[in-house]
């Protein structure tokens, strides 16, 4: 674990606020598995919600339209992690009024496979940023008796999450009760870091005073990265290891996302499948940083044509995603997914423009790891081309969180020589 | 828009190598200072020429091996001043020069330069030195007189005339011994601030302080003429070698247990030959002998991966 600089403020101050873009690009790939099978044409007339690309394999999500209007195109386009993969575009009516969902109560009837169902038909997907389909995860082959509610938020400048805590609180407790009903487990923890404590005194506050039909306890983290890690959180709050390869249900804990349980209230209790999140908009090249409620394939590029952003320097750098983990875009004609937590501008002065220099074995990769990886001998073998070894050394293991790259003094690109190895054992095994 | 692209992290520390060797420099200041207290003008060259022997030496190589200078990035100085520290005050200056050419060619860059060496490059120019040079690397001055007196070391004194130096005068160091060496009190003020600014881990340190209390503890109280705890960590290279020598990033260990053990080990043996070697001292040869070792000592405390 890692102290890094949170760069927080101001984008925590900003409250949410709502944009429909113009046109959105959906891609029908925007979680872990199979892309979803198109059930649109060119020409068709959509409304807002409705089933675009279905379920296409054991492990896939369902995509909906974030906007009500008109499919334009179904076309290859550009993709944040995938570069290019296909996404329907739809150009959205104007005028007609949107449909809207009311909240419903929550039939006691529901049983655990229906509730279940929901989730799969909305489409949701970890929204923390791995973008596995949930409903995957909500039937285990394992029994869960601790659910972790993941409000960690670890990554610098990201507030969506924060933002999502205090101005959606009873909305995402509600959530966290379907989960509980779902999982029928015996101990819930709401993970927050130290450094958001009107989202620690707001949660505490709500679940003391209002009955949500479970127990829940508000699990206050050390404020450094990578908190919010998966295995990291469930070690560090139950001590249970997950073991290398395996999955959280193997320990009996289950994991979810702060914006993924939002998603499931919003499901069950709406109706609404997942078509929109909060995404945080920062970095010193924007004029104001803010946290959008955003459709699922707005353009980043709309947001600046509509004056919604507006720049105060040409950024360098523009980042989808924390700056730990984040993926660097060339243009800014990229979709908002439903993984997609911010976007970052960055000046020359922002970003570390420092030349590789030669490992000095100083160990701090070592040292920072949270994983308990030997980074610099990863660089060693992979300079060495010696890419058997690499595995004695469990680079597979590694969950490229960039601690290892953020401490060297020599500046390695230390993620860059571990993506070459996972990619080299891949082509090899 | 020309937009930057490249892979994660996009934030780093704002530290670099060249951060780190500055510090060591820094965190070298009080001992050096003290030795300037101590032996005056002498210090001032002694620290002079090293620095420069080392710093020449570096630019001579990497220019003939056609690589970039690297004179800021401060390594070079740092292995200058580090030398000089751990040489006899009177040392006649073209010696000492001899010796930083030795530890950055033969120390260094004969292994591939920064990051590629294995011994530590100061303790191998002064064990040139000690090799060629025998008598002159064993003449000690009394501090302030700076008198060409050849004088014994506390450890000399206690080893071959178990007569004992007082502990106040080693601890503050005026005393006859290397130039750097022979004040605990400014190695200890440099040795906390390069660890309370994380520049060094406190590890290797921690276990060779304990390496040499526990074999030192146990000696004393067999017989108290083996000299007390305190006795052994005051007296000779000890705090120098565990703050400053031991530390080094390039020819430590990378893991932290192996940093601990490297370090205990290293005690242990300055012990051993302290007691039984027929040398008074032994911290130079502990340390590079167990540099040795370094990448059996990381390969044999390879971290456990989470979850394996």
């Amino acid at each position: 674990m890692l102290e890094v600089a949170a760069y927080k403020y101001p984008q925590a101050e900003q409250r949410i606020e709502a944009y429909a873009a113009d046109k959105v690009f959906i891609p029908l790939s925007q979680h872990i598995g199979a892309p979803a099978k198109a059930v649109v044409k060119k020409g068709d007339a959509l409304k807002l919600g409705q089933l675009i690309g279905q379920v296409s394999a054991k492990v896939s999500a369902a995509v909906h339209s974030s906007r009500e209007g008109k499919v334009e195109d179904i076309k290859i386009f550009n993709h944040p992690t995938l570069a290019k993969a296909p996404a329907v575009v739809i150009r959205s009516t104007e005028l007609k009024e949107e449909k809207t969902w009311e909240v419903r109560d929550l039939k006691e009837n529901l049983e655990r496979d229906s509730l279940v169902n929901i989730v799969k038909e909305s489409g949701i997907v970890g929204m923390g940023g791995a973008g596995f389909p949930t409903h995957i995860k909500l039937l285990p082959p394992k029994n869960i008796d601790v659910l972790i509610i993941n409000g960690a938020e670890c990554e610098p400048y990201l507030s969506c999450d924060y933002r999502l805590m205090l101005e959606y609180t009873e909305e995402l407790l509600r959530g966290v009760g379907v989960l509980v009903k779902i999982l029928s487990c015996r101990k819930v923890f709401i993970a927050i870091e130290d450094n958001k404590k009107e989202a620690i005194r707001k949660i505490n506050n709500k679940i003391n005073t209002k009955d949500f039909g479970f127990r829940a306890k508000v699990k206050i983290l050390k404020s450094s990265y990578p908190q919010g890690a998966e295995k990291q959180l469930i070690y560090n709050i139950t001590k249970r290891i997950v073991p290398a390869g395996g999955l959280p249900f193997s320990v009996g804990v289950l994991v979810q996302n702060v914006a993924t349980t939002f998603a499931i209230y919003e499901a069950t209790y709406l109706g609404k499948p997942l078509f929109e999140r909060i995404v945080t908009f920062a970095g010193s090249c924007l004029k104001e940083p803010k946290n959008l409620r955003l459709r699922v394939g707005t353009l980043i590029s709309e947001l600046f044509e509509k004056g919604i952003l507006q720049f105060r320097k040409q950024p360098r750098k523009v980042i989808m995603g924390g700056p730990m983990m984040g993926v660097s875009l060339d243009c800014l004609d990229y979709p908002i997914l439903k993984t997609t937590s911010g976007v970052l501008f960055m000046d020359e002065v922002d970003i570390d423009q420092r030349p590789e220099d030669v490992c000095i074995r100083c160990g701090r990769c070592v040292d920072n790891c949270p994983m308990n990886l030997m980074p610099l001998e990863f660089v060693r073998l992979v300079k060495k081309e010696r890419w058997k070894d690499l595995d004695r050394f469990y680079v597979s293991d590694c969950i490229e969180c960039g601690n290892c790259a953020y401490v060297c003094p020599a500046k390695i690109p230390l993620v860059n020589y571990i993506k070459i190895a996972k990619a080299k054992l891949k082509s090899l095994a | 828009m020309r937009l930057l692209v490249e892979i994660s992290p996009h934030q780093k520390a704002r530290y670099d190598t060249k951060y780190i060797m500055w510090q060591v420099v820094i965190a070298l200041l009080p001992p050096s200072f003290a030795a300037i207290i101590f032996f005056k003008l002498l210090a001032v060259k002694l620290i002079a020429v090293c620095v420069l022997g080392t710093n020449l030496t570096e630019a001579a190589v990497l220019f003939f091996r056609r690589r970039p200078q690297r004179f800021w990035d401060g390594s070079a100085t740092v292995t200058g001043l580090l030398l000089a520290l751990i040489l006899p005050p009177a040392l006649p200056l073209s010696v000492a020069f001899l010796g930083s050419v030795v530890a950055i060619l033969v120390g260094k860059q004969l292994f591939g330069g920064l990051g590629q060496n294995i011994f530590n490059p100061a303790l191998v120019g002064r064990a040139f030195l000690i090799a060629s040079f025998p008598t002159l690397l064993t003449s000690w001055t009394e501090p302030y007189t700076l008198d060409a007196v050849t004088s014994a070391s506390p450890l000399a004194l206690w080893k071959f005339n178990h007569v004992f130096t007082k502990l106040p005068h080693l601890f503050l160091g005026d005393i006859p011994g290397s130039l750097g060496e022979t004040s605990a009190l400014a190695l200890i003020i440099g040795g906390l601030y390069l660890i309370g600014r994380k520049i060094a881990d406190w590890r290797a340190p921690l276990g060779m302080l304990i390496g040499v209390s526990v074999l030192a503890g146990i000696l004393s109280i067999l017989n108290p003429q083996n000299g007390s705890i305190l006795f052994h960590l005051f007296a000779g290279g000890i705090m120098l070698g565990a703050f400053f020598m031991v530390t080094d990033p390039v020819t430590s260990p990378a893991t932290r247990k192996g940093r601990f053990i490297f370090g205990f080990l290293i005690g242990v043996m300055v012990m051993v030959i302290r007691k039984w070697g027929g040398l008074p001292e032994g911290v130079m040869y502990s340390i590079l002998f167990m540099n040795a070792f370094v990448p059996l000592i990381n390969r044999l405390t390879k971290e456990k991966a989470f979850g394996r």
